[in-house]
Formats: C-alpha cells, structure tokens, sequence
C-alpha cells in the first residue's frame, strides 16, 4: 500500500542495455505518470560493464529507486519454436537447457539457461531486471503484420539476425542466426565472392605505374638536379608543387580508405543474405516444418543495411522486400514498460 | 511476466540510505516521545503532589483555627474556672466566717445564700444573745437586717434573720 503510494510520487527510470559486436548502447527513458520527461542515448566502445558505463548509468539509475534494467537477449542459442505444448517442444529441439515462454499460448521463444546466468552475473552490479528475446521484439514490432499476412519477419541486429516466418500469426519457423560463426556453405560462397573481388580491386586500383603525375615528378626530380639554389628562395613555388602532388596522394589514400567501410557493408550484407538463403532453405527442406512458400519478406532494421540486401533478396529469391527502420533501444524499453502495466 | 525470460528484482523506495534516515528519525521521534511522556507524568505528579499539599495545608489551616478556638475555649473555661475557684473560695470563706459569726450559744438551723442576701433559722435562748452576738455582726456586713422571733417549746426562741445588701452599694463595691 505504502509502496504503491511512493511508487506513484517516483519517476521511473527505464535503462535499455544492447550489447554489439564491439559496443554497447543505453538508452535511457525517465517516465512520470504522465509521460517521458527526459531519454538519452550513449553508446559505450565495450561489451563489457566498464567503468564509464557503470558511472553512466549509475548517474540515471540513482535519480529513482525505481529503476529497470533491460537487456535484448544476445544469446546465440535462442530460438522460437511453433507450439506452446511442451511435449511437443522436444520434436523440435531440446530446450531442457533453456529458459522458455510461452507467447499469447500459439509459439515459443526460448534461450539458454547458461546465457542468462552469465549475463546475470556480467551484470551483476547494476542487476538485471528484463531480459527479451528479439522475437518478442520482433512480433511487436511487426504486430501490424503478423496477424493477417504470410510472410517471413526478420530483425537485423549489429551482429544477429532473427528470422521468422509467420502464417497469420502462427509461427512456422524461426531461427537466430549469428553473423559471427557463419555455415561452411556461407564460407565457400563468401570466398568466392571475396575472391571476385578482390580481382575487382585490384582492376579497380590505383596503378602507381599509369598514373599521369609520374612525369610531373620526373620533372620535379629533374628540378631537384639545382640543388644548390635551394638556399635561394626563388624556387619555393616548385616546393609547392611538391606539397600539392603529397596532397593528392593523401586524398587518394583517404578515398581508399572511405571505400573500405562500404566494402564491409557490402560484405555484411552479403553475409546476411547468403544466412537469410541458407536458412531459408533449411526451412523449405526440413520436414519438421510445415513448408509454406514465402513471397514477402519484412525486414527490421536495426543496424542500418544497405540497399543491397534488399536487391539480393529480391533479385535472388525473388521475395518482396519490405524494409522498416527500427530502433531496437525503444522498442525494447516499451516492452519493458508493457512489462510493469 | 509477459515478455521477459526473469522477474524483474523488487523495487522499494525504502533503500538503505532512506532506512538509514527513517531509523534515525524513528529513534528521535521515540526519544521526543519519551521525554514528553515522561514530563507529562512528572508534571502529573507535580500537580498531584501539589494538590495534595495544598489540601494538607488547608486541612492543618483549618485544624490550627480549631486548635485555636480550643486554645481560646479552655482559656476561658480556665478563667471560669478561676473565676469560680475564686468565687467558691470567697464563698467559702464567707461561709466560714459566716459559721464563725455564730456564737456557741446559737444554733442555726437552716441558712439560705441568696443572690444579694441570707437568711438564717436558728434557735437562740433569748433575744439578747441574739442582738448583741449575731445581729450586730450581721448589720456590720449587710445594708439591710430583719429579724423575726417565735418561741420554741422549751422556752428558746426560734429566729429567721433575713439580711440583704443593697444592689447599688454592691455595684459601688465592684
């Protein structure tokens, strides 16, 4: 009764914990009861609960004793099965080593009961309140779709994908693929194509050799020939010229380099396409699963994806791609908050 | 839980740090309680002994006043007392020397005290003895002297004297 009492006169402070592949985003929402009073948003270069990130969120958490911390489950034995009859869980995998829940009584999502006790104790100093599985996050955030369209739902993470087929709401197949521990099948197209493009490159690059400024540093050399009127200054105009051509190299060095990002972007993308493929196909192929053909496809974005993707589904598999932007942070904090209604 | 694998820890607004404050404030406050209660009771008893005291000190009061009018009480019966012992022994002595005044020859009968006089019975052998040894006396003392005679069977006489002294020479004499 008390504690409902001061419940009420406390803000409530929701931190939202997403551990990426080489960092760590908070976001952090302070709620009335009227509503959000203030968020913020801070991305940590750890996985680990370092110093900076503790303080961070230390800072948030001690302005209410009603405070929530939530994670989005990272573990990469997690997974969502079609039913909610727990003798039949066992037909599709075994889940004695799991932690699962049944959603709204029609499908599974599960995680390793090892991952959870890890995280617990990783997190320990700050507490873990939530944990969610990205299929939840998934479902509600497709909950539009889900309901009333076959279709196949995907969530892409930083360095996790979720992926899903729905038949009017009732799951048919759900995997979690992880972008760090790829199929030997994966390895072997990736190779391949690495390959292509490597040659690509190397036809693409910059050939020293062919490059036209090389006259005008045969003919900067031949200036160097004078070099007794260094000490005269008449000549500072060709140290210019020099000064230029170093320029020009930086800026193509610089180019170099501003390519390499799209490159691995391209790489991911490919990646991600070729486990969407891969998986794809394991559901077509197994007969634990009631195959459906899939057209659509909804593609939850939260690592921020290239176009290409959406090419190679559409041009590849031939599926109708739908991409929605989504910030894994909120939604993960609504759930959070959907949690304590 | 809808969504979550774990239950989220329960949360209080009663941290340490506000358990802490709470437990000071609760010590204080019972501290504050004490010693109110504790002032009240004293201040109780104080009233009570107060009350008590005044009413001791009415009751001596009123005691004392009766003791005094006791003290003036046995004052005057001593007084009266005197007074009476006075008197009786003026009586007494008026008496003895009234018997005194009686000559052996005389015997008196019956003598009455009255308030401003005295009356006398007797037997006398004769008138004579009777003038000079008992009246003369007797005018001596009283203003005013009557005698009567009658004459016994043997030849005596019977006699009543009756003797009074007048008031206002008594209140002269006072």
């Amino acid at each position: 009764m008390l504690d409902t009492f001061l419940e009420a006169l406390y803000n409530k402070v929701f931190v939202n914990i997403l551990v990426k592949r080489s960092s760590t985003d908070v976001y952090i929402e302070i709620r009335s009861k009227k509503g959000v009073i203030d968020h913020c948003q801070e991305s940590f270069d750890t996985t680990i609960l370092s110093h900076q990130l503790l303080e961070f969120i230390n800072s948030y958490t001690k302005e209410s004793p009603y405070f929530y911390i939530s994670f989005l489950d990272i573990s990469a034995e997690q997974g969502a099965l079609p039913t909610c009859e727990k003798n039949r869980l066992g037909f599709y995998g075994d889940v004695s080593a799991s932690e699962y829940k049944c959603h709204d009584k029609k499908w599974t999502y599960y995680t390793s009961k090892t991952d959870l006790y890890v995280m617990e104790k990783r997190y320990a100093k700050i507490g873990v309140d939530f944990v969610f599985s990205p299929y939840s996050v998934l479902s509600n955030f497709f909950k539009d779709k889900i309901p009333t369209t076959l279709a196949m739902y995907i969530l892409i993470q930083d360095s996790f994908i979720s992926l899903s087929i729905f038949d009017n709401g009732a799951l048919l197949y759900a995997q979690q693929l992880d972008m760090e521990t790829t199929s030997e099948d994966t390895d072997e197209i990736l190779t391949s194509i690495e390959e292509e493009e490597i040659s690509l490159d190397i036809e693409q690059s910059i050939n020293l050799e062919d490059i036209d400024v090389d006259d005008d540093i045969m003919q900067d050399l031949d200036d160097f020939g004078d070099i007794e009127d260094l000490d005269s200054i008449e000549d500072i105009d060709e140290f210019s010229q020099d000064k230029d051509l170093d320029e020009e190299l930086a800026d193509a060095a610089e180019e170099l380099a501003v390519e390499e990002p799209h490159e691995a972007s391209f790489n991911e993308d490919y990646q991600r396409f070729s486990l969407i493929q891969a998986s794809l196909n394991h559901f077509y192929n197994n007969e634990k699963y009631d195959s459906t053909f899939v057209e659509t496809v909804y593609i939850a974005d939260g690592a921020g994806v290239s176009s290409d993707l959406k090419d190679y589904l559409e041009e590849e598999i031939f599926l109708n791609v739908y991409l929605r932007r989504i910030d894994i942070n909120m939604e993960v904090c609504e759930l959070a908050q959907r949690e304590l209604v | 839980m809808i969504y979550s694998y774990i239950t989220p820890r329960k949360k209080s607004a009663f941290t340490q740090e506000i358990q802490l404050l709470l437990s000071f404030f609760t010590i204080t406050l019972l501290m504050l309680f004490f010693t109110y209660t504790f002032l009240l009771y004293k201040n109780y008893v104080f009233v009570e002994d107060k009350n008590y005291k005044t009413l001791a000190k009415a009751n001596l009061e009123k005691s004392l006043a009766e003791m005094k009018a006791q003290i003036h009480f046995i004052q005057e019966q001593e007084l009266l007392s005197e007074k009476i012992s006075t008197k009786n022994t003026v009586l007494k002595d008026s008496i003895s020397n009234l018997f005194d005044l009686v000559p052996t020859r005389i015997t008196l009968s019956q003598a009455k005290l009255l308030t401003n006089g005295l009356i006398l019975y007797g037997v006398t052998p004769n008138k004579d003895i009777y003038n000079f040894m008992l009246q003369a006396p007797l005018r001596s003392i009283f203003h005013r002297t009557y005698s009567s005679f009658y004459p016994a069977q043997n030849g005596w006489l019977h006699f009543v004297s009756t003797n009074y002294i007048d008031k206002n020479e008594v209140s002269h004499e006072k």
